[in-house]
């Protein structure tokens, strides 16, 4: 390691190049060659690129262990800057540098490595599970472009580069979304991630000009440096929210002015910018909506973007400015209440979902949730650890179900009908690896004990109950409002919002609530797809005749081709004539399912936060301490008694599970899903509400779109009636017009373009011809002017100020410039007479008025004639 | 030959010549005769050139312009120059010109009409005005003739000519034989005609 | 010696005579050919201003160019010419109006 550090010094840190530039290579071979190079050279270079980078990762992360442990203990980075970008003007004319830098650090080595490790694995298994697909080297060039905007992402030191990255992996996941692009359906999927996602980027961008003006800084050690300036009680450096910018309203608008603005300070401004940019990519309450549809791309997409990777860049962005969120403990709240109720909202939707995918999509959505309400309540060790474990085992259950999925492909060709649960039952005989490898993935995401999701689920939940936020700067800034006086009452800009000490206590509760529920639907996913009968078709051999078709049917099957529009149609098959069980899939499926499972089941070693008292050591945490220890130190209390508490929260925690588990074993086995119907007929309102996904697509489209729709149904209007109909064919009309004038002169005779050609030079020749007598006024100051002619070719001139002498012969050998001087108030008058080359005279009078006070001076000009010498 | 020429100012001295050529009284004079007979020999070629119905005519009227303004070429010290003239436009342009005369035999004169003559003639008025116009402002300036200052012996020699070409120079030299390659090109692409028409003719007469 | 400007005044008129047959005759070929005597009317002053600043050749180097493009002119214009005769069986240069209106 030493050796590696005396090659790539950690200031220079260029291995981060290669990090980088593998994925970008094979996205930009398999991108132009990927057609012409078959299949197999599409996918030796796919994974030859992730493995490549997945190893210089693992080097990366060796190495920055290794510093850490020479540092002692302190915030390490090993940066790597590849060139200056480009500058942006700050506040007083300050230069801020943009530089392509790029740098690891506890935070972004741990994501490095998630990204590049699960994405190899996922890389293989697609490499399978694609191969009958068309556009194989497509599908591999924007993995492997995801790959690498997700690490820029990572391992951009800068706001802007980190921005580069997340619209990169936007434009990936809208690309994969709709990588089907023939079925309509997944299209629109691809278009409504794209545009949810814009929505968070403008918060985004709004976060950057914010931090350019108050922090005069866009890396993340300026920001840090700068952030200080984010929280003052000076009214005129906070952020006007009302009016906005802090203008006046003036005239008939008057009575919109209220008698002192209202103001909340720039890390409120800044940290409310950031959630609406981390609610849009990870998921949240407002923009979820676009994740559960995403799942209309291939299942290994679902997998590693839309699950373990793409999703949590929300949650990344928040650990990584943590000490700009502290500052703001109203934000924090704000996580954290968004996070507790897409928690609970996504999980009450996921109850009663029939498709896996949008089973398990919920589930993500309801996962993001408790990640949210983790570094919301200012655990960010316990939220980003959770990240960890869920890339883990949700990865696992997306490809596990994408191998479901790939066995019922044999005789169900339909997408929908594929993925349904209720065509499923009794997998587990069919295809055990498959089973086994989901079945310890849903321990670890129920909370089963020891396992992944136990401990981090835990830790967030412990954390929420045991911690309340306080305001860092609370003694500078004076006294403390409640919620309501903060937005109604006191307007003081040195008064700060603290959220009250019951709202972890309330949030625990809420997430307790959520986990139960996805112990339940998680269960039920288990019992409806592996056990009990299978009920997608009838199992038997095949009829002599029905044979040939299975056959036929078996060259096809698992090609995941549904919306690989080649005009070909599907036809559904005769479910009823008996046709071979679902098999396993083939190994390079099975074996990164089971290496995922590994970790769902071990990962939990790195911090098991429960077992420390009987002396594990806790790594994870260590590991973070330096980047998290100053934000929690000012901006987090623990409550009193939160060590006696621990024991309660992991028994609230492990009640959910068993609850949960219980429950769905009682209704979906004992009672073999009796319960479930009697209770969906009890309330069939509520139910149906639940499967529309509380509608709230529906109520979007209600009020935000169709507000747009008419907004663009008004401009098209304009646009057809005004623009196309007035302007456009105004012009157009006059255009011809002229062009039919101008048509008579094409006679297509080169003689006639000739003689217009010296017409053209005549005009230029008589302006030779002539004499031009012009000048323009300088003034000199204390009456002082001077009066330069223009100058011309061959010109003499001659001035004579109004009242001297003609001379009596006219010489020609005056200056171009004439002095003059005016007393205030008076007016001069001077002739300039200029003679050209060819001998012709022309005449120009100038009036000079100086002015009583100082203003400029007035010129009048009097006239202007030539005569033939 | 050469002594007359070196009487006229128009040849350096021997390259030995320490001194330049001391100046004859007549010399002005004989420079004067000299380029008044080359003056009025172009311009007498010029307007057969443009005013002679017969382009045969015509062209002969071009080869006398061009060969009296090499001589005023050498006058002015520029050999090379005068040689390339000589070479190229009397050798080469010329005689392109009348090749393609001939071929065209009767055709290439064109019987005279009065059609398009407002234009033509307008155009042609309006340009002469042009050209008084310059030549008025020359005559203002005749008054103070400036007189060519003495050159160094090797001015307008191939030796000089050709080592601006082949320094300096070397681009623009190197575009021009392109521009000569591609105007070669050129020419035989639109002189032949299309492949079809060609193919047809060779149909036609088997 | 000569003053310059006598060939300058000569270079005039023989541009002025191109010209004025460039612009009155129908005859491509003529008209072609007076593009020549005013190339060479340039030549002329070029060479002549050229004799007044004797320090650099640039007026002879630029002369040499413009005959190397009269060349390249000519025989272009030639090959026009023959193709133009070919379609039209006249050179006479009004007869070439496809381009009208």
């Amino acid at each position: 390691m030493d050796s590696l550090l005396s090659v790539f010094p950690s200031k220079d840190f260029s291995l981060l190049g290669i990090i980088l530039a593998a994925p970008l290579l094979g996205a930009f071979v398999n991108g132009v060659w990927g057609r012409r190079l078959g299949r197999d050279a599409v996918r030796l270079m796919a994974i030859t690129a992730i493995a490549v980078s997945f190893g210089a990762a693992l080097l990366t992360f060796l190495a920055l262990d290794r510093e850490v442990t020479h540092a002692g203990h302190g915030h390490v980075k090993l940066a790597w800057t590849a060139w200056d970008w480009l500058y942006t003007t700050g506040k007083s004319e300050t230069q801020i540098p943009i530089a392509l830098r790029f740098s690891v650090d506890a935070l972004s080595g741990v994501m490095m490595l998630v990204i590049t490790g699960v994405g190899l694995l996922i890389h293989i298994y697609a490499s399978t599970y694609m191969w009958d697909d068309k556009s194989y080297w497509r599908f591999f060039c924007y993995l492997n472009l995801f790959v690498f905007s997700m690490l820029v992402l990572v391992l951009g030191d800068n706001m802007p580069l980190l921005f580069v990255g997340w619209e990169g992996v936007g434009l990936c996941s809208y690309l994969l979304i709709g990588f089907w692009y023939g079925k309509m359906a997944n299209a629109a999927a691809g278009k409504k991630a794209f545009i949810a996602n814009r929505i968070g980027d403008f918060g985004l961008i709004c976060a950057m000009f914010l931090f350019v003006h108050y922090t005069g800084a866009l890396d993340w050690n300026g920001i840090e440096a700068g952030s200080g300036s984010l929280v003052t009680v000076n009214e005129a450096t906070q952020v006007h929210v009302w009016p906005i910018g802090g203008g006046q309203f003036t005239g008939f608008l008057k009575f919109l002015q209220p008698d002192s603005p209202i103001t909340i300070t720039a890390a409120t401004a800044v940290g409310l910018a950031l959630l609406l940019g981390a609610t849009g990519k990870s998921a949240q309450i407002p923009l979820y909506v676009w994740l559960p549809d995403a799942m209309a791309g291939p299942t290994p997409v679902s997998a590693l973007i839309h699950a373990a990777t793409m999703v949590t860049a929300g949650i990344y962005l928040i650990c990584r400015l943590n000490f700009v969120f502290v500052l703001a403990p109203g934000v924090m709240a704000t996580v954290a209440v968004i996070g507790a109720a897409t928690a609970f909202l996504a999980a009450t939707i996921a109850l009663v979902q029939n498709d896996i995918k949008k089973v398990l999509a919920y589930s993500t959505v309801s996962q993001l949730g408790f990640m949210f309400l983790g570094v919301g309540m200012g655990a960010f060790t316990a939220g980003f650890f959770h990240v960890f474990t869920h890339a883990f085992f949700k990865a696992c259950l997306f490809l596990g179900a994408g191998s479901v999925i790939h066995g019922m492909h044999a005789r169900i060709h339909d997408d929908d009908k594929a993925q349904d649960m209720r065509k499923m039952g009794g997998l587990r005989k069919y295809m055990p690896l498959t089973f086994w490898t989901f079945l310890i993935s849903t321990a670890a995401i129920v909370g089963f004990p020891l396992t992944s999701g136990f401990f981090s689920k835990d830790e967030i939940l412990f954390k929420t109950m045991t911690t309340e936020l306080v305001h860092p700067d609370a003694e500078r800034l004076g006294k403390k409002v409640t919620f309501v006086q903060s937005l109604w009452g006191a307007r003081d800009p040195s008064h700060f919002y603290v959220p009250p000490a019951w709202l972890g206590t309330a949030l625990y509760w809420v997430g307790i609530a959520a986990a139960t529920m996805t112990a339940f639907y998680m269960s039920r996913v288990v019992i409806l797809t592996f056990f009990g009968e299978f009920r997608g078709w009838k199992l038997g051999r095949p009829s002599q005749i029905d044979a040939h078709e299975a056959a036929a049917h078996d060259d096809a099957h698992g090609d995941d081709a549904h919306g690989d529009d080649d005009g070909e149609h599907h036809h559904e098959e005769d479910l009823t004539k008996p046709g071979y069980a679902p098999h396993e899939s083939p190994r390079p499926m099975t074996i990164p399912l089971i290496l995922l499972a590994v970790f769902a089941a071990f990962a939990g070693i790195l911090n098991p936060g429960l077992l420390k008292h009987f002396g594990l050591p806790l790594p994870l945490e260590h590991w973070l301490e330096p980047l998290f220890e100053e934000s929690v130190k000012v901006g987090v209390h623990a409550k009193e008694g939160a060590e006696h508490m621990e024991l309660m929260c992991t028994a609230g925690a492990f009640g959910a599970f068993a609850v949960g588990v219980g429950l769905a074993y009682w209704v979906y086995v004992v009672q073999k899903g009796a319960p479930a119907k009697q209770w969906a007929e009890a309330a069939p309102k509520l139910y149906k509400l639940l499967l529309d996904k509380w509608r709230v697509d529906e109520a979007y489209e209600a009020s935000v779109l169709s507000g747009v729709d008419a907004l663009a149904d008004t401009a098209t209007s304009v646009d057809k009636g005004v623009v196309d109909g007035i302007l456009a064919r105004l012009t157009a009309l006059l255009v011809a017009a002229f062009g039919t004038i101008l048509r008579a002169l094409q006679t297509g005779v080169v003689h006639v373009y000739a003689g217009m050609m010296v017409v053209g030079l005549a005009g230029l020749g008589w302006f030779f011809v002539m004499p031009h007598p012009d000048g323009h006024v300088v003034e000199k100051g204390s009456g002082d002017y001077s009066i330069v002619a223009a100058p011309g070719v061959g010109y003499g001139y001659i001035w004579a100020e109004d009242g001297a002498k003609k001379p009596e012969k006219e010489v020609f050998s005056g200056t171009a410039a004439f002095p003059l001087h005016v007393e205030p108030g008076n007016t001069k008058k001077v002739e300039l007479k200029v003679r050209n080359a060819f001998g012709i005279v022309g005449t120009k009078t100038f009036e000079v008025t100086a002015p009583a006070k100082a203003a400029p001076a007035e010129v009048i000009e009097m006239g202007q004639n030539g005569h033939g010498s | 030959m050469l002594n007359l020429l070196l009487l006229l100012d128009i040849v350096p001295g021997p390259a030995n010549a320490a001194t330049p050529v001391p100046e004859t009284p007549q010399g002005p004079w004989m420079g004067f005769a000299y380029f008044g007979f080359c003056a009025v020999l172009a311009v007498v070629g010029a307007i057969a050139t443009v005013a002679s119905p017969n382009p045969i005519r015509g062209a002969m009227g071009l080869l006398l312009m061009i060969i009296s303004i090499a001589g005023l070429f050498l006058a002015l010290h520029a050999q090379f120059i005068a040689a390339i003239q000589v070479i190229v436009y009397a050798g080469a342009i010329v005689v392109l010109f009348l090749f393609v005369i001939m071929l065209l035999g009767s055709d290439a004169q064109t019987p005279s009409d009065q059609r398009g003559r407002i234009p033509r003639f307008g155009a042609a008025a309006l340009f002469a005005g042009l050209g008084l116009a310059a030549l008025t402002l020359l005559g203002r300036t005749m008054a103070k003739p400036k007189l060519p200052g003495d050159v160094g012996s090797d001015f307008g020699s191939i030796d000089s000519i050709g080592k601006v070409l082949f320094t300096d120079m070397l681009v623009p030299f190197e575009i021009s034989s392109a521009l000569l390659i591609v105007a070669v090109v050129g020419a035989i692409a639109v002189a032949r005609g299309k492949h079809g028409e060609l193919a047809e003719k060779g149909a036609l007469n088997k | 010696m000569i003053p310059v400007e006598y060939y300058v005044g000569l270079s005039a008129i023989l541009f002025l005579i191109g010209g004025i047959g460039f612009l009155v005759r129908r005859n491509v070929l003529v008209a072609l050919m007076s593009i020549e005597v005013m190339l060479n009317a340039t030549n002329l002053a070029l060479v002549a201003f050229n004799r007044q600043h004797a320090q650099v050749h640039t007026g002879q180097v630029l002369s040499f160019f413009v005959i190397a493009v009269a060349a390249a002119e000519a025989a272009v214009g030639l090959a026009i010419v023959l193709s133009f005769f070919r379609l039209k069986r006249t050179v006479r240069s009004d007869e070439a109006d496809l381009l009208r209106n």
